[in-house]
């Protein structure tokens, strides 16, 4: 019950979300056409709501990977680190004042996407280091890169100019603001992508989420299909990050209320756990627009307000039964 | 059957079996004191560790057999499951034996799941199938593990301490389910219960000082007994008869 009106809700504000804003619309306007308001609904908000939700399924399927993969449900992209490279490479573009287009995507976003696939690179190469237990001394290596790219990320501030430091903070708050089609389309094809391979390699995960040995044991080359997993996921958040900047706690947050409340195996929570991302995270854009400040809030920070105290809530309501 | 040449097992840059070379026609149990090496013999079987020397079974070569072709050759069934995710049921959890067998990369067939069903009721597990793998106890975990290792429908079948973690009862029902299958499969089975090797009746490998050696019937008689653990049995053959 609680269930089904938990998605009813979520459902009916993805379809209410285009329509409120800076600027409230109503249906007839944008039928009307031609109209300001439906250039606003058409090329602003529906791009952006739809950019919200695949961004929130990429989000939560890659952290729903990484827990289950890691064995830690403290393991994310986010919490790795590689949102972090993200925003370093984002950094480096903007203080270097590389503002043109390279193939009609900005070098911000060359750089972000070249960040996170580097700390993704480096957190492949050292894992060889650690021992196969050392599911802990990954997640420190992951916070260890994160304060080292944040240190690194001082200087750049250090020594930026006012207009490179605001948009520097701007990326680094996330945002999904977009204009035109061009990146809803883009992540859209990326989220469907990541569906499409997890959905071939879900029975290997299925047997992976039970016990590495067991998996071998029944044929499964863990080693291989673990950098597979890991690395497409990793693409895909690589594309995104770079866009979007980086949003917390949804590839947290999201794969254990679905887990909460769908107490079933793996196989069954991914497209849930992706759609619920998706449509959490449309949620959560429409309340940064409504909420109105100078301007709207950032989404990493309604997230996070949001993310949290739920996340602890979910951690107690577990403890009492 | 089953031949080791020159087989040689480390761990850690220790020694755990050395340069052991045997034949063995058929069923086999593995007896040794803890630590002698007999879950590392069986995990090499298995694929699951890194070991010197040639292992063949009818044969073959199993360093050169595909993983899923050594899925198909043997299953191996541990003492306890160690779960990560504690949410799948009985009857997934067995379905996995057919993932060596899955032809379609979506989905799996009819059949699977007619073999599930089959196997879950040869064992009277059928009524446990909707239920997590936490919420069963030890024995029941045993059977469940058995019942995913015969729907992979495996010519070997690898049991690592069965009976370790289970009651007389739950031991006796397990034992005589090992003994029949022996009709269909081949029987691998470690433990220390000498009762149960007796039951099971085969060749023994007994693993001690980094060397193993087989014996036939003669490995229960008390004199035998007495000279390899150094204490005396009596009379032991009969328990679970």
């Amino acid at each position: 019950m609680i269930k089904n009106l938990l998605w009813f809700t979520l459902i009916v504000l993805f379809f209410i979300a285009p329509f409120v804003g800076a600027v409230d619309l109503s249906l007839s306007e944008i039928l009307q056409g031609n109209t300001l308001n439906a250039t606003i609904f058409y090329d602003l908000r529906l791009p952006r709501v739809l950019f919200a939700f695949f961004a929130g399924g990429i989000l939560a399927l890659s952290g729903l990977l990484f827990q289950t993969l890691f064995r830690n449900a403290l393991m994310t992209p986010y919490t790795l680190g590689i949102s972090s490279g993200a925003v370093l490479g984002a950094g480096i573009a903007i203080k270097l004042g590389l503002a043109t287009l390279l193939f009609g995507i900005g070098a911000v976003s060359l750089f972000g996407f070249a960040g996170a696939l580097l700390t993704v690179f480096l957190l492949i190469y050292l894992s060889q280091f650690l021992r196969a237990s050392g599911q802990e001394a990954l997640l420190l290596l992951g916070i260890a890169l994160s304060l080292f790219y944040t240190s690194v990320l001082m200087v750049i501030f250090y020594l930026g100019s006012a207009i490179q430091n605001d948009m520097l903070i701007r990326f680094t708050m996330g945002s999904l603001s977009v204009i035109g089609w061009k990146y809803p389309i883009l992540i859209a094809v990326v989220a469907l992508l990541l569906l499409l391979f997890v959905y071939r390699y879900k029975f290997e995960l299925q047997l992976m989420s039970v016990s590495d040995e067991q998996a071998k044991l029944k044929g499964v080359n863990t080693k291989k299909v673990t950098l597979l997993l890991l690395a497409v996921s990793s693409l895909a958040i690589g594309v995104l990050v770079s866009i979007s900047g980086p949003i917390g706690f949804i590839g947290l947050i999201i794969p254990h209320i679905i887990q909460r409340l769908y107490p079933v195996n793996i196989t069954q929570r991914i497209l849930k756990t992706t759609l619920f991302g998706g449509l959490f995270l449309v949620t959560c854009d429409m309340l940064s627009r409504t909420i109105q400040t100078q301007s709207e809030l950032p989404i990493g920070i309604i997230t996070a307000i949001i993310g949290g105290p739920f996340f602890i809530y979910l951690i107690i309501a577990n403890a009492k039964k | 059957m089953i031949k080791c040449a020159e087989l040689s097992i480390s761990f850690q840059n220790k020694n755990i079996l050395k340069d052991v070379t045997l034949e063995v026609k058929n069923h086999l149990s593995i007896l040794g004191a803890n630590g002698s090496g007999k879950s590392s013999f069986a995990k090499a079987l298995s694929g699951l560790i890194e070991y010197d020397g040639d292992i063949t079974i009818d044969s073959q070569n199993i360093k050169t057999l595909t993983p899923n072709a050594r899925a198909k050759l043997l299953s191996y069934i541990p003492t306890k499951l160690e779960l990560y995710d504690k949410l799948i049921t009985v009857e997934e959890f067995v379905l996995l034996g057919r993932f060596p067998y899955k032809e379609s990369l979506f989905s799996y067939a009819k059949k699977d799941y007619d073999i599930v069903k089959e196997m879950l009721e040869f064992l009277s597990i059928a009524h446990l199938a909707k239920h997590t793998l936490a919420e069963l106890s030890s024995g029941e975990q045993q059977l469940t593990l058995i019942a995913q290792a015969l729907t992979q429908q495996s010519k070997i079948i690898i049991f690592d301490e069965p009976t370790a973690n289970l009651d007389p009862k739950n031991s006796k029902i397990i034992a005589e389910h090992i003994k029949a299958l022996k009709e269909e499969h081949t029987i691998i089975l470690i433990t220390h219960d000498l009762h149960l090797a007796a039951f099971i009746d085969s060749q023994v490998l007994f693993i001690k000082d980094k060397s193993a050696k087989l014996y036939d019937k003669e490995f229960f008689s008390d004199t035998m007994l007495e000279e390899l653990y150094g204490v005396a049995f009596s009379n032991l053959a009969v328990r679970y008869d």
